[in-house]
């Protein structure tokens, strides 16, 4: 389960068991409230008790006493035993021993208040007749005159009555001692002896009761035990609820503080979860952001930040692309080429970053994006030259390998920035004229841009379908009528068997990883159909540039040195460009060449960069003149004249012409009237898929 | 020597304090309520017939008792026992000669549903009482009620009987130090503590504390039934125990005894000491003790002049 809803499930759980704990102290507090509230009126009702016996007591002790207070007295002790009956915790069921026993108690109150009852009305008797009695003798001249042992008597009647009384005891009291007698005639001893013995007789009746109710009262023995019973019970029956309640107590604790524990536990997992998330969110948010390798910014946040306005106002756009960088990787390995990668971010980083105000991007693998806000063109393209200078200069030293590299960097404010940038780019590459160039409009091709990248699609589909392959134009010995050589051109068939000529994909697959592929089997299936037919020579185009493409010429050389004991002869067409900056390296081209018993052949002469210097320096076999003299020797004088001067030329130095474009007879015979060797053109085939068995042709 | 010392010491607490006590002053009670009391206390629309209020046999104004032998209400029907005094009513530990009343409200609530006194009910008294735009007015005024309860008329009775009190009585005055007694006073209250007649004649209300028979020396018989204890305990040695009557104002409230026996305080005190004494009393000592009991007449309550 989620960590979240954990929390979730034991918050919940910690507000109840919260609610519960709460809950629980009322309940805890009602209970102890309850219970003092019983033990104070069970204790005030006992007071009540003692409060009349003491009451009682001095009572019967002093003579003269407001009883106002017993009143007051029994009252409370009414109230108070109300109070008692009413005590809540009566109500609850565990509490009914408790309860009968108090209603029990009722009984003993009600005798106790009865028994004070009849003790107040026989003590007012007792200790009148009492204080009656000792004044009566006090005044008992009469019977002192009558008989001086009858008030002996009378004096020790009291005496009893008063020890009786004072020792609560009836021992004292003799049954039949108690009364005067006399048989005086005189009234006033009469009278004297018989209120004498009215009160000691009243003495007599009430003593026993009164000394009885008296102790009933002191002891009141029935209520102290009751209540006693009712304390003992009570406690027993408590203790078992506060043992109770202690246990809850306990376990609510537990649980209380398990769950308190938990959700601390769990929102500290939480917390580090969330962390991790966070941290995960960041690094993604990162990666979204930035390039890897090269921790500069990436595609998508170039992509992100060119939309800005917040960010860019008027941004200007200049991308490096590192000139085959792909053969880096190729030659050097992965590794090196990302660590390559690293050091130009730092290179670029630390060059641009430190004079202007740019954001630096990776926008591709080997190119690089540099944003401008608000910059003049002129303040641009200084930043690129000295970008430019500075890496053609620096040499990146990586594993001990030294590594020069040449850029091209195109220029651009005009959106959509990233497409014409890369036009621009492409154009610098098309022209080979200058690194550096600033998009205009009229490099505005985008249509071609994604001709060609379905042309590359078809260019890779050719190649792994073996559909690229050499067609094969003879080249005509005028002289002798026979087919000699043939030059190879690269045709590339479509899946529906349709046959593209060269100029609809050969200059993209230049600009591709490909070209190089297309010229490796151009060379080899070339070489296989020379092997074939061994009457024949066969020539391969090359251009200058592929000469100076050191894996393009150890390609050749390689396929020559495997089939070098064939009979295979194999020529090399050269096209003129003007980069023939190394003369030398394709001098030792040619040398190398010829040790292979191949010969070289300059094309399109006498057009383009034709260029004579070329002969003195070169060691040339064969020249080819331009189609475009060619066709016109019949029509114009100066074409032919300039076809003679070519082919005296030639002859001078040692090389045979071949003439191209013969596309009629009247150019054939024109030409073998003037002695010219070879010829090529429609006028004797067009290029076929494999060479003619028969070398003979007619003109 | 100990023995001097506990005589000493029982002397200074039988003379320190007496065993009767003034009514003070001061006592508490919601005027508003009592003067609405005063006025159901006076009125007789709380009897059936209009005729008898609480006041026809409780003359407040003279002793708060009735001089008949009995009193006479609804229908001049009487009662079975005389009319004992409501002044100072609030200090009797029980209400009714029996006392079977055991506080002022519920001995209201009895003369009203007697059909010999007010021969009225609950519901009758409210209905009286509720058809009264005076009566409505002030128990709204006095309790914030629109409906008037008969809970509450006895509330507001009782009031008015709580402030039925009479202090500065001659002898009230003497016990705090403030008067000094005549000779003959002076001899009355000795007697009385030494024949015994403050056993149960004491307390502030000099009675009215405790039970006790009619005849404890000698008999008391009458040919009469009248409610005594035993109609309240059932027991048969309750025959002819009565609450001891108070002997505030005793002056005023002649005729005395449950049975208005003695038509004077002389006869009264003959009587007494022969039956709850067991003496023969002297004439002299009798005078006496009616010179002492005369100084226990009080001030009328001050309630009775408020209106």
């Amino acid at each position: 389960m989620k960590v979240s809803k954990l929390l979730f499930i034991f918050i919940i759980a910690g507000i109840v068991s919260s609610i519960a704990v709460v809950n629980f102290y009322f309940i805890q507090k009602e209970f102890t409230q309850k219970q003092r509230e019983f033990l104070i009126n069970i204790n005030n009702l006992e007071n009540s008790f003692i409060d009349i016996t003491n009451l009682i007591l001095k009572n019967s002790i002093y003579v003269y006493i407001n009883q106002d207070n017993i009143a007051i007295a029994n009252k409370k002790l009414k109230q108070n035993y109300k109070k008692l009956q009413n005590s809540k915790v009566l109500l609850d069921s565990s509490y009914v021993d408790v309860k009968d026993n108090v209603n029990y108690l009722q009984k003993c109150m009600k005798e106790n208040l009865q028994n004070i009852d009849i003790f107040l009305r026989i003590n007012a008797g007792v200790k009148n007749s009492l204080l009656f009695l000792s004044r009566h003798i006090d005044n008992g001249k009469i019977l002192e005159d009558y008989s001086q042992k009858e008030l002996l008597k009378a004096r020790i009647i009291l005496k009893h009555f008063n020890d009786a009384k004072k020792l609560q005891d009836l021992v004292y009291l003799s049954k039949n001692d108690y009364l005067l007698k006399s048989d005086s005639k005189d009234k006033a001893v009469q009278q004297y002896i018989s209120t004498f013995n009215l009160h000691t007789t009243f003495l007599m009746k009430n003593y026993p009761p009164f000394i009885e109710v008296t102790k009933k009262i002191l002891e009141n023995q029935a209520t102290h035990q009751r209540i006693h019973i009712i304390k003992k019970r009570f406690s027993q029956i408590s203790l078992h609820d506060v043992k109770a309640l202690d246990e809850f107590a306990t376990i609510l604790f537990i649980l209380f503080f398990l769950s308190f524990v938990t959700i601390i536990v769990l929102l500290l997992k939480y917390q580090r979860e969330n962390k991790k998330l966070q941290d995960t969110y960041i690094s993604l948010e990162h990666s979204h952001t930035y390039d890897q390798l090269t921790e500069l910014y990436n595609r998508r946040k170039f992509e992100l930040d060119i939309e800005d306005v917040t960010k860019f106002k008027n941004p200007s756009l200049m991308i490096m692309n590192i000139n085959d960088f792909r053969y880096i990787n190729d030659i050097y390995g992965n590794d090196i080429g990302n660590i390559l990668l690293k050091e130009i971010s730092k290179f670029i980083k630390d060059k641009i970053k430190v004079s202007y105000e740019s954001s630096i991007y990776r926008i591709d693998g080997d190119e690089f994006g540099i944003v401008f806000d608000e910059i003049s063109e002129n303040r641009i393209l200084k930043i690129s030259n000295d970008l430019e200078n500075s890496i053609v200069k620096h040499t990146f030293i990586i594993n001990n390998i030294k590594i020069e590299l040449r850029v091209n960097i195109a220029i651009n404010n005009v959106k959509p920035l990233l497409e014409n940038a890369d036009l621009a780019l492409k154009q610098i590459k098309k022209s080979n004229k200058s690194n550096i160039c600033v998009f205009n409009e009229s490099q505005h091709l985008k249509q071609n841009v994604e001709e060609n990248m379905k042309t590359v699609q078809i260019i890779k589909e050719a190649i792994l379908d073996d559909r690229i392959v050499p067609f094969f134009q003879p080249i005509v010995n005028l002289q002798t009528s026979k087919i000699e050589k043939y030059e190879a051109l690269v045709r590339l068939k479509l899946d529906n068997g349709e046959i593209l000529p060269p100029f609809r994909f050969l200059e993209i697959a230049q600009k591709s990883s490909q070209y190089h592929e297309i010229t490796k089997i151009m060379i080899e299936k070339t070489i296989l159909t020379a092997i074939s037919h061994p009457q024949y020579r066969f020539s391969v185009n090359m251009s200058m540039q592929d000469i100076l493409d050191k894996k393009i010429t150890d390609m050749l050389f390689d396929l020559l040195e495997k089939y070098k004991n064939t009979n295979a002869k194999i020529d090399i067409e050269l096209l003129e460009s003007e980069h023939l900056d190394n003369m030398n390296v394709v001098k030792k081209f040619i040398n190398k060449l010829h040790t292979y018993g191949s010969f070289i052949l300059i094309d399109d002469f006498g057009t383009g960069y034709s260029n004579f210097s070329y002969f003195s320096e070169l060691d040339i076999d064969i020249v080819k003149i331009d189609g475009s003299i060619v066709k016109e020797i019949v029509t114009s004088k100066r074409k032919f004249h300039m076809l003679k001067s070519i082919k005296e030329f030639a002859n001078g130095m040692d090389m045979k012409t071949v003439s191209e474009f013969v596309e009629s007879r009247e150019i054939a015979l024109k030409l073998k009237s003037i002695g010219s060797t070879y010829a090529q053109g429609y006028y004797f085939s067009e290029p076929l898929e494999q060479p003619l068995d028969d070398a003979n042709i007619t003109i | 020597m100990l023995k001097s010392i506990i005589l000493i010491t029982i002397f200074i607490i039988l003379n320190a304090k007496e065993p009767i006590s003034p009514i003070p002053l001061k006592i508490d009670y919601d005027k508003e309520k009592a003067l609405l009391g005063k006025s159901l206390f006076f009125d007789p629309i709380l009897s059936k017939d209009k005729s008898t209020s609480c006041l026809s046999c409780h003359n407040v104004f003279n002793g708060g008792a009735d001089a008949r032998d009995v009193s006479l209400g609804f229908a001049q029907r009487k009662g079975n026992i005389q009319s004992p005094t409501v002044l100072n009513a609030r200090y009797n530990f029980v209400q009714f000669w029996n006392g079977r009343a055991e506080n002022l409200k519920e001995q209201a609530d009895g003369p009203l549903n007697n059909p010999a006194e007010h021969n009225m009910n609950k519901k009758s008294i409210e209905q009286r009482i509720n058809n009264s735009l005076l009566y409505k007015k002030e128990f709204k005024k006095v309790f914030g009620v629109n409906y008037i309860k008969y809970d509450l008329i006895l509330e507001a009775i009782v009031e008015f009987e709580k402030a039925l009190t009479t202090p500065n009585s001659k002898f009230d005055r003497y016990l705090k130090g403030e008067d000094k007694l005549t000779k003959d006073e002076q001899k009355g209250y000795k007697i009385f503590k030494h024949y015994g007649c403050i056993t149960c004649h004491n307390g502030i209300n000099i009675g009215g504390n405790s039970f006790q028979k009619m005849g404890i020396f000698v008999e008391y018989s009458t040919d009469k039934k009248y409610p005594d204890r035993s109609d309240v305990t059932h027991d048969i040695s309750d025959k002819n125990v009565f609450k001891v009557p108070s002997l505030r104002n005793i002056q005023q409230t002649a005729p005395y005894f449950h049975d208005a026996s003695a038509k004077n305080l002389q006869s009264a005190i003959q009587a007494m000491t022969k039956h709850n004494l067991g003496i023969i009393i002297s004439d002299d000592d009798i005078n006496s003790l009616v010179k002492f009991l005369e100084s226990l007449t009080g001030e009328q309550p001050k309630i009775l002049d408020e209106i």
